[in-house]
């Protein structure tokens, strides 16, 4: 099984006026198992900060980060990562974006007949059959994402790390997409770390939603969330449970702000 | 096609616009216009001041024709068209080629950044009688000079593109595994290649002006020397023949270049066609 540990990592970065700032101290996570996790906490708690290095694009201070039991130098082949900026190639079509997504995992142009046809599945699973020849400035938002989701999805991780990645949507949109991504997720069996500030979408989405406290970034509470999945088989918003738990989280986060 | 039919959609969609977008689709009969307008003007006027002031169009036509069947300006044009290709191309290379490197490797950029800094600012004619003196009055000399006179827009602009590659798609393409060398490709090339167009617009009138000033000033060949010649002369009439010629050929290479970025840059979106 699949298996991403941070283990007593600590990381600061120089600020604008030159102090060094603690974004993340003595920070332990693991996360595994098909589970959906979720990092909520207030801005500037260093949740990015924390994806970053769980993608490998950044390195801990001290403290280490493993994935399946070795320690993550780099981005792994095993790993997706959306971001909440999308980040299309805006030179490249909607089908050559999500097969870019395979290309720079096995490190060759030409892809065998098997991911050709795992490109066009992908496209189909996100609804963007029909638009593989669209350029990403010809799409809505929402479109973009799904396009982002696509090209995480199509290498088939075991681990999906994702930034805030419906931040920049309108809630309409936002909702559709959170009920797709959880379609999705009952499909592809990958473990997800979620990164938010929006405490709906962390407990709706997740078996666990992790609170973080301010600067230095730390854990403060570790919700479980047991609400019966499908969630998007009912209405799992309006469950009495949901609101407990949300008042839950809210107190812990009000007290961060 | 669903490129070009975005677009003009949303124009369509746009009542306001629909103006515009008449004069737009009039482009070829606004030009026709506009041409006429241009001879009518040059014939009174010429009409009105000595012929050797101005020449009226139709006495240019003439010198043009007899100028083009006794082979002369042909034979100009041929000599005034090759030495500028080759010069043009191998700017159009070295420029991109070094721009992309300085722009990627910037220890490189701060070594040398100086000097070409200080070699674009002189005047290129500053240069010629050392570059006389060093290879000779020949065609060699007047290709280096193209070349010189090209080669620096071509690679301050790319090197300014390559620059621009945006930090968060190379962030992206990492995440994604992509080693230096696919970023490279994937991600700094297409952001460049804008800023590569741009270069090359800019070098094309660069070394127009280069082929020219070297032909009058070191081989008195070609069109470069046909100015000279006809200039010092007074016959204006013929004097407009390898103006004509130049005009023609930077018009040419304009929308060369413009077709070629239209074909090569598809991804964005155009405010103004």
């Amino acid at each position: 099984m699949p298996e991403l540990e941070f283990v007593n990592v600590r990381r600061s970065y120089e600020s604008p006026t030159g102090e060094r700032l603690l974004a993340l101290e003595d920070f332990s996570l693991k996360i595994g198992g098909g589970r959906f996790v979720t990092v909520v906490g207030p801005s500037g708690c260093g949740k990015t900060t924390l994806l970053r290095m769980a993608c490998g694009l950044i390195p801990s201070d001290s403290g280490e980060v493993r994935l399946d039991g070795t320690v993550l130098e780099g981005p792994s082949p095993k790993m997706s990562m959306v971001f909440q900026g999308i980040g299309l190639m805006p030179w490249k079509t909607v089908a050559d974006n999500v097969t870019l997504g395979i290309q720079l995992q096995a490190h060759r142009h030409k892809l065998t007949a098997e991911e050709h046809r795992r490109v066009e599945a992908t496209l189909g699973m996100v609804k963007l059959t029909g638009f593989e020849r669209y350029y990403p400035y010809q799409l809505s938002g929402g479109m973009q994402q799904r396009v982002g989701l696509a090209r995480a999805l199509v290498r088939q991780p075991e681990i999906l790390l994702m930034d805030e990645p419906f931040g920049a949507l309108d809630a309409q949109t936002r909702t559709v997409l959170q009920d797709e991504l959880l379609t999705l997720w009952d499909r592809a069996q990958s473990t997800v770390l979620f990164i938010t500030h929006d405490l709906d979408e962390a407990i709706y989405l997740s078996d666990q939603v992790v609170i973080m406290g301010r600067r230095p970034g730390r854990i403060k509470q570790v919700l479980d969330v047991n609400l019966r999945r499908p969630r998007y088989s009912y209405d799992a918003r309006a469950e009495p449970e949901f609101a407990r738990l949300r008042n839950i989280a809210w107190q812990s986060i009000k007290e961060e702000l | 096609m669903t490129r070009s039919a975005v677009p003009l959609a949303k124009a369509r969609a746009n009542g306001e616009r629909s103006m515009l977008a008449a004069i737009g689709r009039s482009y070829y009969l606004l030009g026709a216009v506009s041409a006429v307008i241009f001879l009518v003007v040059w014939q009174i006027v010429s009409m009105n001041v000595p012929p050797v002031i101005l020449p009226t169009p139709a006495k240019v036509a003439i010198a043009f024709v007899d100028l083009t069947l006794s082979g002369e300006l042909i034979k100009a044009t041929a000599e005034t068209v090759w030495p500028f290709t080759i010069g043009l191309v191998v700017a159009f290379i070295v420029g991109t080629a070094l721009g992309l490197v300085l722009g990627i490797f910037r220890p490189a950029a701060r070594i040398l950044d100086p000097y070409i800094f200080v070699f674009w600012s002189i005047p290129n004619i500053a240069w010629l009688p050392l570059f006389i003196a060093w290879f000779g009055v020949g065609n060699l000399t007047l290709i280096i000079f193209v070349f010189v006179s090209a080669v620096f827009p071509q690679l301050l602009t790319v090197e300014a593109g390559a620059k621009e590659a945006d930090s968060f798609l190379v962030e992206v393409a990492r995440s994604l595994g992509g080693t230096k060398r696919e970023i490279l490709r994937i991600v700094v090339l297409p952001s460049a290649l804008p800023y590569i167009f741009a270069g090359l617009r800019i070098a094309v009138g660069r070394a127009l002006v280069g082929i020219i000033v070297g032909q009058l000033l070191i081989v008195a060949t070609g069109i470069g020397y046909m100015f000279q010649f006809y200039g010092e002369t007074l016959s204006l009439a013929k004097y407009f023949a390898p103006l004509i010629v130049i005009a023609v050929l930077a018009v040419a290479l304009n929308r060369a270049v413009n077709w070629a970025e239209v074909m090569l840059i598809p991804w964005k979106p155009r405010a103004f066609n």
